[in-house]
C-alpha cells in the first residue's frame, strides 16, 4: 500500500509531466482518481507554479501589446514576475492561470549595471524571435552572479495548441551569456521540444539539447549582435541535425524494425503459409 | 476497448462528483485511460504503476486494458523465447505457447481446451513464419482462451528491437504489436472476428552537441471487424492471418506518417528555419507574379 506521501509524489510527478496545453486535463484526471481534494490542494500551488515556470508560459502584458514569459529567472517571490521590457512586475496566479495585478519596477527589482547589455540583447532577441518563432515570445533578464560577472538570460517559448486535431507542442530555448566587462563571453544554451499527438493513440516527441560556445566580448551593441549571430547559427545547426535524424530514423531504424512487405514483395498467401516454412528450411 | 478522446475539460474547481457506485467505477477507469493517453509513453510502466498505487481497486481492469511493452522470457523446456502479458498470466505464473506449461509451475493453471490448443499451436507456427517474413527477427507468441460456447479469443504478440549502440550507432528502436481478437461463432460454417490492435513504437537517439537526446515514443490503436466463412480447412488461420497482416500494414503506414511526418511538421511550425521576412517576401513575389500573369 502506497503511503499518502508516496501518492502525493506520484500525483505531482504526473502533473509535471503533462504535455503542453494539457495541464488542466491531467489535473481533472488526477482529481477524479484521487478523490481527495484536500490532499491535492496542499501541494497544488507549488506544483502549478513549478509547471508554469518550467514550461515558460506566455501571458499578455496587462499594460502593453507585448507578451511576457513566466519563468524561474524572473521570479521575485509572492507570485511576482519580472517584465523587464514593460518596465513592470506582474502578479501571476498559478491556480487561476492569469495575471491578477501589476506594478512599476522598483529599484531593487533589477540590476541597473547590467541594463545597457540587457536592453541590447533584448532588442536582438525580439528581432530573432520575430523571424524564427511566429508562435513564440521572448523575455530577457539581466543579473550579476556571485563572482560579479554579468549574466544575461534570453528565454524563448513557442507553443501551438490544437486539441481539435488532437495535438499540441512547445519549443523552449534558454541562452545564458556570462561575461565581465568586454572580456570573452561564455554562451550556454538549452533547447527542449515537446510534441504530443493523440488521435487514436499517444505519440510524443521529446528532445533535450545542450550547447556551449565562447563569443568575443565588446560593448552592448557589439556583444549582443555577436551573441545572437551565434544563437542563430547554433539553433539552425540543431534544427538541421534534427531533420537529418528524422530522415535517418524513418529510413533506417524504422525499416529495420519491420519491413513494409516480405522479400517476395507481396502479401502472404495464408493458404500456403506452411510452404513458406519449407522454403526457409531448405536454405 | 479504447475509443477516441472525447473528454471535455472541467475547470479545476468544477469537477462533478459521481454518487452512484457503478458510474463511479466507470469514471475512474475513464480518468485512468485518459491519463495514460497524455503521460509520456517512454515512462509507460512507471505511469501505470503510479496509477495502480492511487487506485489499487482498478488493478485488474488496468492491467487488462492498458497495453505495456512486452517482456521476453525463456522457455527452458522448449528452448525458445516467448512473450508475456496479461493474457497468458495466471496468478504470478506465465504460460509458454511452445510447451503449454506455466513458469513458475502451476498444477491447475488455466489452459485452452483440447481443440483450441490445437488451433493455438497452428497459429503460433503460422505467426512464427509471418514474424520471420516481416520482422526478420524478434519474438512472437499467440495465446487463445475459451469464451462462451464455441466462441474464443486470441491475442497475437510480436516484439522486435533494434540496437546497434555497441557498433557506435546511437539510434535504437522497439516495436511491440498486441492484437486481441474476439471470435464469435453465430452458426456452424461462419465466424465473426473483432480485432483490437495496438502497436507501440519507440525510436530514440542521443548525440550530445548535435541533436542532444531525441525520443519518439508512443502507440496507435485501431479496431476492425469482419465475418468470414470457416468451411475450408485451416479457415481460422487464414482469416486471422489475413486480418492481422492487413491491420499491421495499415498501422505501419499511419505510424510512419505520424512519427516521421506529423511530429516533425509540428516542430517546424514551432520554429521556422527560414526567416519570416524571407517567407513573406516569397509570398508577395508569388502574388505579384500571379496578378501579372492574369493581366
Amino acid at each position: 500500500m502506497a503511503s499518502e506521501d508516496d501518492i502525493v509524489q506520484i500525483v505531482n510527478g504526473f502533473l509535471l509531466n503533462a504535455p503542453p496545453g494539457e495541464f488542466m486535463e491531467v489535473v481533472t484526471d488526477v482529481r477524479g482518481l484521487l478523490k481527495n481534494d484536500a490532499l491535492l490542494n496542499e501541494t497544488a500551488p507549488a506544483t502549478f507554479r513549478e509547471y508554469n515556470t518550467e514550461q515558460m508560459i506566455k501571458v499578455a502584458s496587462p499594460t502593453g501589446k507585448h507578451q511576457v514569459l513566466i519563468t524561474k529567472y524572473g521570479e521575485l517571490g509572492n507570485g511576482e514576475y519580472l517584465d523587464p521590457y514593460g518596465k513592470q512586475v506582474l502578479t501571476f496566479d498559478h491556480i487561476k492561470g492569469e495575471v491578477t495585478n501589476h506594478r512599476a519596477l522598483g529599484s531593487g527589482d533589477i540590476t541597473q549595471e547590467v541594463e545597457p547589455y540587457r536592453k541590447a540583447f533584448e532588442a536582438e532577441a525580439f528581432k530573432y524571435q520575430n523571424e524564427h518563432y511566429e508562435n513564440g515570445a521572448t523575455t530577457v533578464y539581466g543579473s550579476k552572479n556571485s563572482d560579479g560577472a554579468f549574466v544575461v538570460t534570453t528565454c524563448i517559448s513557442s507553443s501551438i495548441f490544437n486539441p481539435q486535431n488532437y495535438w499540441n507542442g512547445r519549443w523552449r530555448s534558454v541562452w545564458t551569456a556570462t561575461f565581465s566587462g568586454s572580456g570573452e563571453c561564455e554562451l550556454t544554451g538549452n533547447i527542449r521540444i515537446n510534441v504530443h499527438y493523440y488521435e487514436d493513440g499517444n505519440v510524443q516527441l521529446n528532445t533535450n539539447f545542450n550547447k556551449a560556445k565562447k563569443v568575443p566580448g565588446g560593448d552592448p551593441a557589439k556583444l549582443s549582435a555577436a551573441v545572437f549571430k551565434t544563437i542563430l547559427t547554433l539553433e539552425s545547426e540543431f534544427h538541421t541535425s534534427l531533420e537529418k535524424s528524422y530522415r535517418k530514423m524513418g529510413d533506417t531504424t524504422f525499416k529495420a524494425l519491420r519491413r513494409a512487405l516480405p522479400v517476395t514483395r507481396a502479401k502472404i498467401d495464408w493458404n500456403k503459409i506452411s510452404s513458406y516454412k519449407l522454403a526457409a528450411d531448405m536454405k | 476497448v479504447r475509443g477516441p478522446d472525447t473528454r471535455s475539460v472541467s475547470g479545476y474547481s468544477r469537477l462533478p462528483v459521481q454518487k452512484e457506485e457503478g458510474s463511479e467505477i466507470m469514471q475512474d477507469i475513464e480518468c485512468a485511460l485518459d491519463l495514460m493517453r497524455r503521460l509520456p509513453p517512454s515512462q509507460i510502466e512507471d505511469n501505470l504503476a503510479g496509477v495502480i498505487d492511487i487506485v489499487p481497486d482498478l488493478t485488474e481492469e488496468l492491467l487488462s486494458s492498458v497495453d505495456q511493452p512486452l517482456k521476453i522470457v525463456h522457455d527452458g523446456d522448449s528452448k525458445r523465447d516467448y512473450l508475456i502479458c496479461d493474457y497468458n498470466r495466471d496468478g504470478d505464473s506465465f504460460r509458454s505457447p511452445w510447451s503449454n506449461k506455466f513458469d513458475p509451475p502451476l498444477h491447475d493453471g488455466q489452459t485452452p481446451s483440447g481443440e483450441l490448443r490445437e488451433l493455438e499451436i497452428k497459429l503460433n507456427e503460422a505467426f512464427d513464419i509471418y514474424r520471420d517474413l516481416y520482422y526478420e527477427g524478434g519474438v512472437s507468441s499467440v495465446y487463445c482462451w475459451n469464451l462462451d460456447g464455441p466462441s474464443f479469443a486470441a491475442c497475437i504478440l510480436i516484439k522486435k528491437t533494434q540496437d546497434h549502440s555497441k557498433q557506435g550507432q546511437p539510434m535504437k528502436g522497439t516495436w511491440d504489436s498486441v492484437h486481441v481478437l474476439e471470435v464469435e461463432i453465430p452458426k456452424k460454417g461462419t465466424a465473426h472476428y473483432k480485432l483490437t490492435s495496438t502497436v507501440m513504437l519507440t525510436i530514440d537517439t542521443n548525440e550530445p552537441g548535435v541533436t542532444g537526446s531525441v525520443s519518439l515514443a508512443g502507440s496507435l490503436n485501431r479496431q476492425e471487424e469482419k465475418s468470414a466463412s470457416t468451411s475450408e480447412p485451416n479457415a481460422h488461420v487464414v482469416n486471422i492471418g489475413t486480418m492481422v497482416e492487413g491491420m499491421e500494414i495499415k498501422l505501419r503506414q499511419t505510424l510512419e506518417t505520424i512519427y516521421f511526418g506529423k511530429t516533425k511538421d509540428i516542430a517546424n511550425e514551432l520554429r521556422q528555419q527560414v526567416q519570416s521576412s524571407v517567407l513573406k517576401q516569397r509570398k508577395d513575389l508569388t502574388k505579384q507574379l500571379n496578378s501579372q500573369l492574369k493581366s
